[in-house]
């Protein structure tokens, strides 16, 4: 992974010097609360329901063991003992006091780490695939290009006051794993006919209020011009994107507004004239960063275990999980560990500071000291030898971070809703234990297959609910949490839009209604067919009639 | 208010005449050698062969609006209505990319803390409210001293420079 020179190194400090002084001039009064705000959010700094959170940066979800031990530290010092990972594979703490947020800032910088641009109207932290690089099919290791994008976009003087913010995704295989269709920008590795390999380049996707797929601004992008055509965007949003209304400040309204023919126009007229400038990569520092993302040292001799096939004939639990939980690497006898992070009890994404410090162990001891976050808030230890899952799933499953359910109805993205967000309008998290409770039987889960269910507490869609093959979007009515119910989403390469099943359903309704819809899947479903698919297939009636017919 | 150019505070020698509906332009423009006006001055006070034209312009203007002065100009000034709306970032580093060296001057809601962005992107003038003003301001042009991505200052990358 990315090592830090000293360059890096010197950023972060002073970074955390700089908000350092903001802190103190904020709480001196010289600094006024609204200007603040701006500030502090550009540090990843909120002001929640119960108490500041701090989200920390973790760049395309890759972090060392040593940076995994730090969070787990500050979740012990400065928080209740625990953190919560995000839909951008970064991390959330929860109760951070306001003064001991530069030194947890400078704690981070220890370990390169930062909460440079994790909040505010600038480029966030860029996403990617979580099995980058061990994937099998494929075409380039998307993470060097995420780092370049990281380093040209950390500080950017003049994109740090765009119209909302900005977030951007890179994949580098046909499988998407990283949403990159609802991204301000997705960028997709691919094959030209000549067979160069370039970007196909995306706009203006998004969710929120308005939830778009992203269009294609340009179906092949030379590598070298990455980041001139990046600035090209960036420039046409930052001068043109709307400033009156927070909700129509995203670059998917200006998009729609413009139409993508007269957006593109606009693009390639400013690309012009940055094009051949020094924004054009060198053909030395692709491969200076490339260099940080070679295979780590694979044996040979990985793929001659036969320990794993007896251990899985042996054991029946151990067995679900590996067909669950893990998935195939590119090099024989490696496979890919999921570390669920949906545990039978306990909000989605959350993590204690034993949990970290028991996932930086296993990733010294068995994967290259390496662990990813994932865009479904989970965890995975991406290059384990078969020979070592047994020993791994032990201790996973000895601190309640084995639950056999990746890619099942309870491995669901869920924001955290009500009881911690001041911008929720209804509770997530009371919904997502009383989902768990519903379908707690595992095998009934088999069945069903995979299913993506997402959640979000209010309209911003922070869980992604319109991507989510079943939706569940909170909303407040006369004082009551109530919850909107969409099938038919995705976020995959597949992606759509989920549409509203009917009308909302009261809190203590959603399991059994999720009951009826599943059972309407089983009706309804050819064999081997998908929760998505049946619905692509058969449409939403089948759906509504079931459950809402039931009513009288 | 405090003006400073290059980092060092300095006099503003420059009036700003930017008259209410209803006034006169031409008697409130006479006789100032260094003449500020909003754009939509901007025929009117030429007209006046002022020693030195300036104009103030908001996000709304073009770049391509101000090119076909910019030979007539020593100052161009860029406000800032609120510290949120960040066209002005953009604008500036245009009008350095068609050439134009003369005095770039932030205007409105300019704060410390954004000072060394404004920089990056070709102000090197900065008009600051008192009440927000201290010399400690000017150590915001420094606080961050490497940078990953060129910019009007430097276009250079860091593998560059």
């Amino acid at each position: 992974m990315y090592q830090y020179n000293q360059v890096d190194q010197q950023i972060v400090h002073e970074r955390v010097e700089q908000f350092r002084d903001q802190t103190r001039r904020y709480l001196a009064g010289e600094l006024s609360a609204d200007e603040f705000l701006a500030l502090r959010l550009m540090n990843g700094l909120y002001i929640q329901r119960q108490a500041p959170m701090l989200r920390v940066a973790i760049p395309y979800g890759l972090m060392s063991a040593e940076q995994m031990r730090m969070l787990a530290h500050i979740a012990r010092k400065y928080d209740k003992g625990y953190g919560h990972f995000t839909t951008r594979t970064n991390i959330q703490f929860n109760w951070p006091k306001l003064e001991e947020v530069p030194d947890i800032l400078a704690e981070l910088a220890t370990v390169q780490m930062h909460a440079i641009q994790t909040s505010g109207n600038c480029i966030r932290n860029t996403t990617t695939d979580h099995f980058a690089g061990v994937a099998e099919n494929e075409l380039e290791d998307p993470r060097p290009w995420c780092e370049i994008i990281r380093q040209w976009s950390t500080l950017h003087p003049e994109f740090a006051y765009l119209p909302r913010k900005f977030k951007i995704a890179v994949t580098g295989s046909k499988e998407d794993r990283a949403a990159s269709q609802v991204h301000d920008i997705g960028l997709h590795l691919v094959q030209n006919a000549e067979g160069e390999v370039g970007f196909e380049v995306l706009v203006g996707g998004g969710l929120g209020r308005t939830p778009v797929i992203g269009k294609v601004i340009r179906e092949f992008l030379p590598k070298e011009d990455l980041l001139s055509y990046l600035d090209a965007i960036l420039r046409v949003y930052n001068l043109k994107g709307r400033r009156d209304n927070k909700y129509k400040a995203r670059i998917k309204i200006l998009v729609e507004a413009l139409g993508i023919d007269t957006f593109r126009d606009l693009v390639e007229a400013e690309w012009q004239y940055t094009r051949d400038t020094e924004l054009k990569l060198t053909a030395e520092e692709i491969a200076r960063v490339k260099g940080f993302f070679t295979p780590h040292a694979y044996e040979l001799s990985a793929k001659d275990d036969v320990s794993l096939d007896q251990q899985l004939e042996a054991d029946a639990d151990f067995r679900v999980w590996f067909e669950r939980n893990t998935r195939a690497h590119k090099v024989a006898g490696y496979r890919c560990v999921v570390v669920s992070l949906k545990p039978l009890l306990g909000p989605p994404g959350d993590i204690t500071d034993l949990q970290m410090d028991v996932v930086a162990d296993l990733a010294d001891r068995y994967s290259f000291s390496e662990i990813r976050s994932t865009h479904d808030q989970n965890l995975v230890l991406a290059e384990v030898r078969q020979t070592d899952l047994y020993a791994v799933w032990k201790v996973l499953s000895e601190h309640n971070l084995a639950r056999a359910n990746i890619n099942t109805l309870t491995d669901m993205i869920v924001c955290p809703g009500f009881d911690f967000c001041s911008l929720a309008n209804a509770k997530t998290l009371n919904i997502s234990d009383a989902i768990n409770a519903e379908f707690e039987n595992l095998d009934y889960l088999y069945d069903l297959g995979d299913i993506q269910l997402n959640m979000s507490g209010c309209i911003n869609a922070c869980g992604h609910h319109h991507v989510g093959h079943i939706g569940i979007l909170g909303v407040d009515k006369k004082g009551e949490d109530w919850y909107q119910i969409t099938l038919g989403g995705s976020g995959r390469e597949d992606a759509s839009l989920g549409k509203v099943l009917g009308k909302s359903v009261a809190a203590d309704e959603v399991p059994s209604v999720l009951r009826k819809i599943l059972e309407t899947y089983i009706e309804q479903r050819t064999e081997e067919e998908r929760f998505l698919d049946t619905v692509r297939r058969v449409g939403l009636t089948p759906f509504k009639e079931k459950v809402y017919a039931a009513d009288h | 208010m405090p003006l400073i150019i290059n980092r060092e505070r300095v006099q503003d020698s420059w009036v700003l005449v930017s008259p209410e509906d209803g006034a006169d332009f031409v008697e409130q423009a006479s006789g100032h050698e260094l003449l500020l006006v909003p754009f939509e001055y901007i025929e009117a006070a030429d007209a006046l062969s002022p020693k030195q034209l300036g104009v103030q312009v908001t996000g709304d203007v073009e770049v391509g609006q101000i090119v076909p002065w910019l030979s007539k100009l020593s100052l161009i000034a860029i406000e800032f209505p609120v510290f949120r709306d960040g066209r002005g970032f953009s604008l500036a580093r245009q009008l350095r990319r068609v050439g134009y060296t003369g005095e770039l001057r932030a205007v409105g809601d300019v704060g410390r803390d954004r000072l060394g962005y404004l920089e990056r992107c070709g102000f090197n003038a900065f008009l600051i409210a008192d009440e927000i003003y201290s010399d400690e301001a000017l150590h915001a042009f420094s606080e961050i001293s490497v940078h990953y991505q060129g910019c009007a200052d430097d276009p250079r990358p860091i593998y560059h420079q």
